[in-house]
């Protein structure tokens, strides 16, 4: 395209040569399957925030409001006192235009920009997401590999020997703790553990690491922030077991029923070669959708089991930023959010494609 | 909402014992005895609770099962004890009308049946039937209590919050009130607003779910497109915000914007249903001999999903639930007591959290929403026998 618009001087006749081949380039990008997807993507994480950016200003009291709300409760100042320390501290104009807001965003987003929070003077929401990001990461995403492998495990075992005591007991066990919610298991174990058994001090586990120790790659350091996430973790990995485990029999269970199974027990493989590459494998593949599509929901963490152990993802940081109407910061944690369950969305469709090559040989034939 | 905000009142046990007539009467007519004590017992039950919104359902469904015990069908011929010769095909509206709820009568006891064989569905009901029993009748016993009492703080105690007693058998809050009265009183709101908001989510998704399947086309297209945009958004959070956009004077309208938020994973699957069932033989073969629309969906199309669907609406109250306690638990709904949210909300407000002996106040909210929760998933298992007739084995 652009070596037409820079070279005007060219005679009629190229150009004409030229515009199909554009054109008929774009219209093979589109019907490539992965281009499509991906632009779709792109469109839908436009829409949403486009949706989210103009629902987020519809919340009643301006962050200005909230500010000053804080720090007449807080530092006991009077209303005119706090208006003047908030419209010093904030470089957000709450009479501008809506529609301009929007288009200030927009040109923002597309250099990567996300402005600046509104309630911490000159923070960038970029560095408050990258800084609370990785926790959440950390945290959530550690949870949910040890429960995404240890259910693939239990459910794989649990189907083979189904009906054992060893099927019985975990299948009740899943069903019981996956009908109980997160943050009722968290204060659970908070209140039995914690206050009545003494096992643990709550003050310890609040927070994300020890603030005595200073950070670095040290030892003491990595074990503190292991011990800090250790309790929310637990509780992902309590609260989404039950679902990968039953899930995995299940999908074990239709598997046994599946002619190969027979054939490769008819060949007299050992029971170990079935179970791993003949039933496991393919149990997995359902269950790998569904990981892909869980890794999107890990950037949004949990905002409830964050904030009850004020651990420094970017849940409480959403939290903390609806509740002062911190409208870029909020904006800028929809988006991550956002874009990570659209792609992770995207990554599942590719990642069955690839596993599983009849849905890829489906998937040529149809485009 | 106006007729299940109802708490038991006498008034509504003379409706029930009212209602309870017809089955007793129809119990010795068919020289039923005891169907028809059970009918009547049924129908006092859910006239005392409900008033007529509970008693002249229960009428119709009790009459079912006594007739159910008693009817002979006529036109069956391994039945009837009649010569072929003498078997009439005119039938009047009594013996349809007869007919048809004995049927219904045949169906309900083989429901009841198959819940009761399956050994955690049947538990699940009877811990639903437990919180009903709690929130319907316990308020007409307990009295709710709502004021401060200071006096009942222990000398040298620091905090009114006190462990168990006997005289307040799940101890004293962070006020000194009774926390037995307030999880009495405190649990109806709650469970309500979840059912309908799981009630409304379900409607929304398998009503927009069959436009789409069975109409198609642009319909379709625009429907899918909405709803995969929903199933975008990240729920939850999106529901923080909402939550401060809304003004919730009621509960229903939370109701309502958790069922805006909620409905695409069931419209997904109620389509994709549609659109298989569409293609089943039996289908065809109604269609081919047009026996109309409605029967189609009515008789071909919605058995088939309705275990699905039920499963899925207690699902759906399960999320509701969640969220709705999540929203509290936060602190960004307008708080009113009594709510067993609120109950945990104030607990760990107050930083009561960490004493000991508060351990009643905070524990009793969190076991009966976890309860609550579990009898909701084991109450699910059943509902697959329940509604499927290949299942239930017959009677």
């Amino acid at each position: 395209m652009s070596a037409i618009t820079t070279q005007p001087a060219q005679p009629q006749p190229q150009v004409d040569v030229q515009t199909p081949n554009v054109l008929d380039f774009l219209r093979r990008l589109w019907r490539n399957y992965y281009v499509k997807v991906f632009i779709q993507g792109l469109i839908t994480i436009w829409a949403v925030t486009t949706f989210t950016f103009f629902m987020i200003r519809q919340m009643p009291g301006s962050p200005v409001e909230a500010k000053i709300d804080e720090l007449m409760t807080r530092q006991a100042m009077t209303y005119e006192e706090a208006y003047r320390a908030t419209a010093t501290l904030f470089n957000f104009d709450p009479d501008r235009p809506l529609h301009l807001q929007y288009f200030d965003f927009l040109s923002g987003l597309v250099r990567g920009d996300l402005g600046d929070s509104i309630t911490k003077g000159g923070v960038s929401v970029t560095s408050i997401i990258l800084r609370y990001l990785p926790w959440t990461l950390f945290c959530v995403g550690m949870a949910l590999v040890i429960s995404f492998s240890l259910g693939i495990v239990m459910g794989l075992a649990m189907g083979y020997w189904r009906g054992s005591w060893f099927d019985n007991l975990i299948t009740t066990i899943s069903s019981i703790i996956s009908g109980i919610p997160d943050y009722i298991m968290a204060l659970l174990i908070i209140l039995i553990f914690g206050v009545q058994l003494q096992w643990f001090r709550i003050g310890d586990v609040r927070g994300g690491v020890d603030p005595n120790i200073t950070p670095g790659f040290t030892f003491e350091y990595i074990a503190s922030v292991f011990k800090y996430a250790l309790l929310p973790m637990l509780i992902y990995v309590l609260s989404s077991i039950g679902t990968w485990t039953l899930s995995m029999k299940s999908s074990t269970i239709s598997t046994l029923g599946e002619d190969y199974i027979t054939v490769a027990k008819a060949r007299g493989l050992s029971q170990r070669r079935i179970l791993t590459d003949y039933v496991g494998r393919n149990a997995m593949l359902p269950l790998v959708t569904r990981l892909a599509i869980s890794v999107g929901f890990v950037v949004g963490g949990s905002v409830i089991i964050e904030e009850m152990f004020q651990y420094p993802g970017l849940g409480r940081n959403l939290y903390i930023a609806i509740s002062g109407r911190d409208y870029t910061t909020m904006q800028g944690i929809f988006l991550v959010i956002t874009a990570a369950v659209v792609f992770s969305n995207i990554l599942a469709d590719l990642a069955i494609g690839w596993l599983d090559p009849r849905v890829r040989l489906g998937k040529q034939e149809e485009s | 909402m106006i007729g299940f905000e109802t708490v038991a009142s006498p008034v509504g046990l003379v409706i029930g014992l009212i209602c309870g007539i017809v089955p007793l009467a129809a119990g010795i007519h068919y020289r039923r005895l005891r169907a028809g004590i059970g009918g009547f017992l049924a129908c006092t039950l859910s006239g005392f609770a409900c008033g007529f919104l509970g008693g002249l359902p229960m009428i119709a469904l009790t009459y079912a099962v006594v007739l159910s015990y008693a009817y002979v069908n006529r036109e069956d011929p391994f039945t009837s004890r009649a010569a072929l010769s003498e078997v009439t095909f005119e039938v009047t509206r009594a013996e349809q009308f007869q007919r048809t709820m004995a049927n219904l009568g045949k169906s309900l006891r083989a429901s009841w049946k198959a819940l009761v064989r399956n050994k955690a569905g049947f538990l699940g009901f009877l811990g639903l039937a437990f919180f009903a029993a709690l929130t319907i009748f316990g308020p007409s016993l307990i009295e709710y209590e709502g004021q401060a009492h200071i006096e009942r703080r222990e000398p040298g105690a620091r905090a009114l919050v006190a462990a168990p007693s006997v005289e307040h058998p799940l101890g004293l809050d962070w006020k000194g009130r009774d926390v037995l009265s307030h999880m009495v009183h405190g649990g109806q709101r709650l469970i309500i607003t979840s059912v309908e908001a799981g009630v409304i989510a379900t409607l929304i998704a398998v009503t927009l779910g069959s436009a789409a399947g069975l109409l198609g086309g642009v319909v379709d297209q625009i429907l899918s497109t909405i709803a995969n945009f929903i199933l975008t958004i990240p729920a939850f959070p999106l529901l923080l915000v909402l939550a401060a956009v809304v003004d919730f004077d009621s509960d229903f309208m939370l109701a309502v914007l958790f069922a805006v938020l909620n409905w695409p994973t069931l419209m997904r699957a109620v389509r994709a249903q549609v659109l298989s069932l569409r293609e089943r033989d039996y289908v065809e073969a109604a269609v081919a001999l047009d026996l109309g629309l409605w029967h189609i969906i009515s008789r071909e199309v919605f058995p088939n999903m309705v275990s699905y669907i039920a499963i899925n609406l207690i699902f759906t109250v399960r999320i509701a639930m969640y969220s709705i306690v999540g929203l509290v638990f936060l602190g960004l709904v307008p708080l009113r007591e009594p709510d067993w949210a609120v109950m945990i909300f104030t607990g760990r407000q107050q930083g009561v959290l960490f004493l000991p002996q508060a351990a009643g106040m905070l524990l009793s909210p969190i076991v009966a929403i976890a309860l609550f929760q579990l009898s909701l998933v084991l109450f699910s298992r059943s509902l697959e026998e329940i509604f499927n007739p290949r299942l239930r084995s017959g009677l």
